[in-house]
């Protein structure tokens, strides 16, 4: 039986945002905004989102006098996200099976 | 992008794929513009200092080579302070690593060599800038930077030791110019 795929990440932005978050120690809102190209209301949503399951962490702060907000992943998040990438290659070879 | 499209496993895995590529090659990009820095400055001081040595036949002038981290640090600081959404991967963090590393053995070095104990301090910094090189095309998965850094240690050695006084300083204006060419190289890699 193909496991079930975490309905958190399996979404556009969420996932672009795990996956850019996945590879780097921590990434600024208007980092993510230019990769992902998302407004900022969407992506503001989607992180609260992923914040509250316990993916993502969020700092504010600021560099100098620019104020700054720091999403890192979590362990949790870190998890998730290899479970996901592990479920989808599950469903890939499952399809090339009944191929 | 959209949040709520719905993907296929084929679609989700491409997405991760893209999104990290694009990430890394960024990253990367972003620092490229520290190499292209120091490689000009490297080349800038030691040209400056060859000339200055040559036409007054004075080595003081070495101690111009302190003036490098002296503008390259704040430089490069300045340059970072307007980098505020570039973050920083595994591969940038080590490059950077190596070559603070570098920094540190070559002051140091040559402090030591100035003021306690003479030594040809040139054949060593040619030799650990050859390495430091060498290391960030591994790092980069580059060989043209690999095999660059490779002959600039091996034969800067070598011209350090068959020449005297300041012809050993064009060993470091050819290591300037080949951090400006690592620099350009991951900057066209990563595009």
């Amino acid at each position: 039986m193909l496991p079930k795929l975490d309905p958190l990440l399996h979404s556009e932005l969420r996932l672009a945002v795990m996956s850019i978050l996945a590879g780097v120690d921590e990434a600024d809102f208007t980092y993510l905004k230019k990769q992902t190209g998302a407004t900022s209301g969407n992506l503001s949503v989607q992180i609260d989102k992923l914040t509250t399951a316990g993916y993502i962490t969020v700092e504010k702060g600021f560099k100098g006098k620019m104020p700054r907000t720091a999403c890192r992943i979590t362990p949790a998040g870190q998890e998730a996200f290899k479970n996901y990438v592990s479920a989808l290659q599950e469903y890939l070879s499952a399809s090339k099976e009944v191929k | 992008m959209e949040q709520i499209k719905e993907m296929t496993a084929q679609e989700s895995l491409l997405l991760i794929a893209e999104t990290f590529n694009k990430s890394r090659e960024g990253i990367l990009r972003n620092s490229a513009k520290y190499f292209m820095l120091w490689g000009a400055l490297l080349t800038l001081t030691s040209l400056v200092i060859y000339l200055l040595w040559h036409l007054t036949g004075k080595p003081q002038w070495n101690f111009l080579w302190f003036a490098m981290p002296v503008i390259g640090y704040p430089a490069a600081a300045l340059m970072g302070k307007y980098d505020v959404a570039v973050p920083q991967n595994e591969v940038s963090k080590m490059l950077s690593g190596v070559w603070r590393v570098f920094g540190a053995f070559a002051i140091t070095l040559s402090a030591v060599a100035i003021f306690l104990v003479p030594m040809n301090v040139s054949l060593i910094i040619v030799i650990i800038l050859g390495l430091a090189e060498c290391m960030s095309g591994v790092l980069l998965k580059n060989w043209p930077v690999i095999i660059c850094g490779f002959l600039l240690g091996v034969c800067g050695a070598v011209f350090a030791m068959l020449v005297k006084s300041e012809t050993q300083l064009l060993v470091f204006t050819l290591g300037g110019v080949l951090l400006l060419v690592t620099g350009l190289v991951m900057k066209l890699q990563n595009k």
